[in-house]
């Protein structure tokens, strides 16, 4: 039933005698407080692995994929949102939107978990999961306010280090050109 | 005076006379008041008598009725002067202005007789070229040229926004 709206209705399965959560596609899922989640990616941020929650990005691409009829690349970008915002909001993980700025696709996450200061855990969770969603390795860089610029991997840390030398979102877009226009 | 009572009695006599068995009628009744009363029967029947009573009113009516009527309806004017109208008009050929429609497009079916010889008034009365029939006419393009849909961008799908977000590259 692709009729390109998203469908949250039975989307966890609860077992309340095997004691377990799984999501409809089979996945096993494990709730867990915000501060509980906040101390372990702080950790993580800190040791610089941040591989679970990209992981975690990742099972959540494959939930939007499962939703979607067609490859999400040849689909316009309000449906694919409407299916990762459906997705992200079921996991708890706050209010996705796209935004464009300029030729820069920029992802904006209101309202989610209060994980680490630099937004790193929520970068790694976006990543991965437009990876999978896309089926190309991107990074989503923190640029403030709770957003996010997609880019390729091999620009994410000159990217990273621009915001963190004071940069904002419309600096680190004048910073950038499109390869195809050079 | 005298001759009005004689000929209500006579009157009173004949009705009596065709119903004998009535010695007191309505008119009788009438009598006797207008005698008793003013002892004349002038004040019954003139209509501008004060002291009658309202149910003797109506008798001048009918007296009354028909000397004002009849001139009205015998000698009206006007009458006459409607029905001689059309004849009136008739008699002199109506101004009809030409309508527009039927309005020859070209000098060639005018009427020679009713066009003058020298052409400088005939654009006054004439309409405006600009909302001649010709200006609207098709000017031999084919259709298609109109009915061809504008060509609008391809809307932007979720691959263009990521090939162009991963396209960038610092300056």
């Amino acid at each position: 039933m692709h009729d390109g709206r998203f469908d949250p209705s039975g989307f966890y399965e609860f077992n309340l005698t095997g004691g377990t959560v799984r999501t409809r596609a089979g996945e096993r899922v494990v709730m867990l407080s915000e501060g509980v989640l906040s101390a372990l990616v702080e950790a993580a941020a800190r040791d610089g692995d941040l591989t679970p929650l990209r992981r975690l990005g990742e099972l959540l691409g494959e939930q939007v994929l499962s939703g979607l009829d067609r490859p999400a690349s040849v689909l316009s970008a309000e449906a694919v949102l409407g299916h990762t915002s459906a997705v992200t909001a079921l996991f708890g993980w706050g209010r996705l939107a796209f935004e464009r700025w300029g030729p820069a696709l920029v992802i904006a996450l209101r309202d989610k978990p209060e994980l680490d200061e630099d937004e790193l855990g929520a970068a790694a969770l976006l990543g991965g999961m437009f990876s999978e969603i896309s089926q190309r390795q991107v990074s989503c860089v923190p640029t403030g306010d709770s957003k996010f610029i997609m880019v390729d991997f091999e620009v994410a840390e000159t990217v990273w280090g621009w915001y963190k030398d004071g940069a904002d979102l419309p600096a680190i877009v004048g910073m950038l050109e499109s390869k195809r226009a050079s | 005076m005298s001759n009005r009572e004689d000929r209500l009695r006579s009157l009173l006599d004949k009705v009596r006379a065709k119903r004998p068995e009535e010695r007191t009628t309505h008119a009788a009744d009438a009598l006797e008041r207008m005698r008793t009363a003013s002892g004349t029967t002038a004040a019954a029947v003139a209509p501008s008598s004060p002291p009658l009573p309202p149910a003797a009113q109506p008798t001048p009516v009918p007296s009354a009725f028909p000397t004002q009527a009849a001139p009205q309806s015998f000698s009206e004017p006007q009458t006459s002067q409607r029905l001689e109208s059309p004849t009136r008009y008739s008699s002199q050929p109506p101004r009809v202005e030409r309508p527009l429609s039927v309005e020859p497009r070209t000098p060639s079916v005018r009427p020679i007789s009713a066009t003058p010889s020298v052409p400088s008034p005939a654009p006054t009365t004439r309409r405006p070229e600009s909302i001649r029939p010709q200006s609207v006419a098709p000017t031999g393009q084919p259709v298609v040229y109109a009915t061809d849909p504008p060509e609008f961008p391809r809307p932007k799908t979720f691959g263009d926004l990521l090939e162009l977000t991963l396209s960038l590259r610092p300056r």
